[in-house]
Formats: structure tokens, C-alpha cells, sequence
């Protein structure tokens, strides 16, 4: 009977477990519409559209539309690599080290590179209108030739270049640890509107990987559990009996 | 008759205590639900490990280990304390068994198998959600893993132990337990802050005695973007660190052990 009771209580809790992962691929359809974000890129200037660390077997798909030509950069680092750029940044101006996040690593890595004369700049003081140089990098750091430049300089870091167009789209899979940032560059010379749709091929793999295990946890515990279910049923019946007789 | 059938005994009537039907079926619902639900992928990291610590630390965060928090608050505080007021541990007592392993037999099940529910389950659920990180940082999760058990739960657990064996009453242990908890959610932000604003690693160092994680943390996820002078332990630190958190939850449960040994009074 013990055996019956430990294996029913057993296959009770994997069965719940399903049932959670069940209603966890319920709620991830539910929230898997991937919005996309329309807005203008400036002429002859870039704006990141994606960035994250990706490792191997977790990837997105990536859709572009505009208004008029547009080319779209894959650019991945190791992340060691990023690590290091993010010391540099960090020694090379260590008073803005709270303004950037991990997205503007890279654009700022570019504006190091192409100006190293815009060295260690002051907080800007709010009373001092004159103090320019934190507006100044940032300026720099969205134009096109600082992309261009830093892309000569880092060829290896670009995984995928579209070609001139103004619809593409694009599936990227990561076989390395590596931290991923997508750009979108205007080479021309009026504002161009950008619509960026990014769907997470990880969270598909992952929801159908959650599916197969539902299914299988499922019946497993309803089979360990029915021995128990009817056991004490029959129990609770026996019981009955005697106390109405 | 061995030792093992009378321990057993124990065991198996503290479990049907502990877990009736359906309080193991409603947590392993709602911790399975939580690790899909909580579990953040996209988690700030520097590195792989960094990644894998971030991934795990999402998992042990308010929702989630606080219900776990609960579970084991209720089993050690309430199901140790109505047996205390109840007198069934003098029932206990009668059993050929040393005082010491009627109170393993509860442990085991208060927080054995509570523990063996919200790891398995964890542990399941990141293998399904992140494999690859999971498998190649296979040292930095069980780090992550330990780092969080040790303190609050375990550290809690002790205490609560401690105060229900004092009062031989559960409730207000329970209710004290809880109240421990939160307060250590809501203390356990000040100390980089005070670290922040006296220039001095101190409170650093002596919080990550109590709370280990929080030297991990700094381990793992560094301090590259805090100024100069905040604290980023080696990994030898860490680990005494972690050993030394664990020391003050064997002192509290040895000390437990004591009491229920020699001065329960029954």
C-alpha cells in the first residue's frame, strides 16, 4: 500500500508539473506577438535596432522595412572581446561609465577608435552651456562614416551584410557565445522611416521543446497516479460501509 | 527491531504531515509554473558564467523562492510546533530511537523533500530552457544554487528551528519566520550602499558572511560599471565566503540539535 501511496503522490506531482509546463506554453503563445517598431534614421546615420548575448542553438529572425534603401548590419563579438571594450571604455572615460548601457558598447568602441582625441571628457557641468564634448561624442557616434570606419577596422565582427534594399529579412542561429548587435544604416541623404520586426527563434525552440516534455510527463503521472486514485477510493468506500453498518 | 524501520516510521508520518494531499501537487504546480514563467533568458551578462549566474539568480527571486521560502518556514515551524504542543514528539520519545534521529526524520522531510521538489524541478526546468548554458556552466549553477539555499533559506530554517523549539509553539515562529525573510529582502540592498557612501568595503564583507550571494554576485557579474573602490572578491574568496555562510547554518542546526537533545524539557 505504502509503494502505491509513494508512486500515486509521485506520478500526482509530475502529472501538475505537465500541467504547469501546459499552461506556460499557453501563456508564452499569448505573449509571442512580436510588435514591430517603425522610426526615423537621421541621413547618413545608423540607429541599433537589436542587441543581446546570444549562445549556441538561440538566434531571431529579423524583418526590415523602409522607405527607402537601407543596409542592415549583423554584427556579433566574442564576449571576451566585449568584456575588453567595455574595460577600454570604462578607463577611457571613466566618468560616463553610468550613461551607457551594453548596447552602446559597440558604436562607442567605433567613436573611440575613429577619434581618439575626444579623450576622457568632464561631466558636463549643467550650469557651463559651453561644456560640449558628451553631446559632441554622442553627434559622432550615430554617423555613418563611424560605422564605416569601424567596420574597417573590425572586419571579422560582421556576420551578415545586407545588400541595399528596403525589404529584408533574415535568420540568425549563434553557434559561439557571442554578443549580438544589429544596426541599420541610411546612406542617404534624406530621413528614412525604418519598421524592425524581431522574432525570437529561441523562444520557438524552446516552447516546442516544453510541449514534448508536457506530453510525456503527462501520461507518466496520470499512470502512476490511477493505482492510488482507485486505492483510496476503494478505501474510503470500505470505510464508509463499515461505518453505516 | 533496527533503527532504520522506527526511522522510517517517523519519516513517512512527518511526510503525510507535511505534504497532505494536495499541498506537494498545488507547490510542485506553482514552482514548475514560476521557473518557465521567471526564468530570464535575456539576462544582463558580461560572460557565459556571468549568464548562467544571472539565468539562475531569476529563479531564486522574490515569487518563487518566497513560496519555497514558505513551504519550508511551515513545514519546520508548524509541523515541528503542533507536534511539540500536541505532545506527539513525547509519543516519539517512546520509539527505540535516539532523540537526535526522530529530529533528522522530521528535517529530512520539512526540508529534504521540499528542497528535492524546488531543485528537481529547477534543475528540469533549465535543462529544458537553457540547456547548453546549463551544461557548460554545470559549476557556476551549483555555486548560484548553493550561494542562495545557504542563506535565507537554510540560515532561516535554523532560526525558525531555534525559535520553535524555545516557544514549543509553531504560529508565531511561522509568523516570525516570514517577518525574518522580508526583512532580509529589504536589508539585503543597503550594504552596497552603505559600501558605496563610506568609501569602505566593510559592510561588503560582513554581509557576504551572512549572504553569501551577495560575493558571488560581485564575482560574477563584477563591478566594471560601479567606481573603483566597491569590492570584487577572487574566487577563492567567494568560496570561503560561501563556506563560512555555511558554517553559521551548521552552528544554528547543531545548536538545534542540542536543544532538543538535552534541554527540550520533556
Amino acid at each position: 500500500m505504502r509503494w502505491i501511496t509513494l508512486l500515486g503522490r509521485t506520478g500526482t506531482v509530475i502529472l501538475m508539473v505537465g500541467l504547469a509546463l501546459v499552461l506556460f506554453s499557453l501563456i508564452s503563445s499569448a505573449t509571442e506577438y512580436t510588435p514591430g517598431f517603425r522610426e526615423p534614421i537621421s541621413p547618413e546615420e545608423y540607429q541599433i535596432v537589436h542587441s543581446g548575448v546570444y549562445t549556441p542553438q538561440t538566434g531571431f529572425q529579423i524583418s526590415v522595412e523602409s522607405t527607402d534603401n537601407v543596409h542592415v548590419y549583423l554584427l556579433g563579438v566574442s564576449l571576451l572581446e566585449f568584456d575588453n571594450w567595455k574595460t577600454r571604455l570604462a578607463e577611457a572615460y571613466p566618468d560616463l561609465a553610468w550613461i551607457w548601457g551594453d548596447p552602446l558598447v559597440m558604436p562607442m568602441i567605433f567613436v573611440r577608435e575613429a577619434y581618439p582625441d575626444l579623450d576622457a571628457p568632464q561631466m558636463p557641468d549643467i550650469t557651463d552651456l559651453d561644456d560640449r564634448q558628451i553631446p559632441d561624442i554622442m553627434d559622432i557616434m550615430w554617423n555613418i562614416a563611424v560605422l564605416d570606419k569601424g567596420l574597417q577596422t573590425h572586419p571579422e565582427i560582421i556576420l551578415w551584410e545586407s545588400p541595399s534594399s528596403t525589404t529584408l529579412s533574415h535568420e540568425f542561429i549563434s553557434t559561439d557565445e557571442l554578443y549580438i548587435t544589429v544596426m541599420v544604416a541610411n546612406p542617404s541623404s534624406h530621413t528614412v522611416q525604418v519598421e524592425t520586426k524581431i522574432t525570437d527563434l529561441t523562444a520557438l525552440a524552446r516552447k516546442q521543446r516544453v510541449i514534448v516534455a508536457a506530453r510525456l510527463l503527462i501520461p507518466i503521472g496520470v499512470a502512476l497516479a490511477i493505482p492510488w486514485l482507485i486505492s483510496s477510493k476503494v478505501r474510503k468506500g470500505t470505510l464508509r460501509q463499515r461505518n453505516s453498518s | 527491531m533496527g533503527k532504520g524501520r522506527p526511522f522510517l516510521e517517523i519519516f513517512t508520518c512527518a511526510l503525510k504531515e507535511d505534504y497532505r494531499f494536495p499541498i506537494l501537487e498545488i507547490f510542485a504546480f506553482f514552482f514548475a509554473l514560476g521557473t518557465f514563467v521567471f526564468a530570464d533568458l535575456g539576462a544582463y551578462a558580461q560572460n557565459g558564467e556571468a549568464l548562467a549566474y544571472s539565468l539562475v539568480r531569476t529563479l531564486w527571486g522574490f515569487p518563487l523562492f518566497f513560496i519555497f521560502v514558505v513551504l519550508i518556514l511551515k513545514n519546520v515551524a508548524y509541523g515541528l510546533g503542533s507536534d511539540l504542543d500536541k505532545g506527539v514528539i513525547q509519543t516519539l520519545f517512546s520509539y527505540p530511537l535516539k532523540r537526535r534521529y526522530i529530529l533528522t526524520a522530521k528535517l529530512l522531510s520539512a526540508l529534504g523533500i521540499a528542497l528535492l521538489l524546488f531543485l528537481g524541478i529547477q534543475i528540469f526546468g533549465l535543462f529544458l530552457l537553457a540547456p547548453d548554458v546549463i551544461l557548460t556552466y554545470s559549476s557556476t549553477v551549483f555555486l548560484t544554487c548553493a550561494a542562495h539555499l545557504c542563506s535565507p533559506a537554510l540560515l532561516l530554517a535554523g532560526l525558525v528551528l531555534l525559535l520553535t523549539l524555545r516557544l514549543k509553539r509553531g504560529g508565531f515562529a511561522l509568523i516570525i519566520g516570514v517577518v525574518l525573510y522580508l526583512a532580509f529582502t529589504i536589508i539585503s540592498p543597503w550594504a552596497p550602499s552603505i559600501a558605496y557612501a563610506t568609501g569602505s568595503d566593510l559592510a561588503l564583507k560582513i554581509w557576504a558572511v551572512i549572504d553569501p550571494n551577495l560575493a558571488l554576485q560581485r564575482y560574477y557579474l563584477g563591478t566594471i560599471w560601479f567606481p573603483s573602490e566597491t569590492w570584487a572578491p577572487s574566487f577563492s574568496e567567494v568560496l570561503l565566503y560561501l563556506g563560512a555562510g555555511y558554517l553559521i547554518v551548521a552552528a544554528l542546526f547543531i545548536i538545534g540539535y542540542v536543544y532538543f537533545e538535552r534541554r527540550l524539557g520533556i
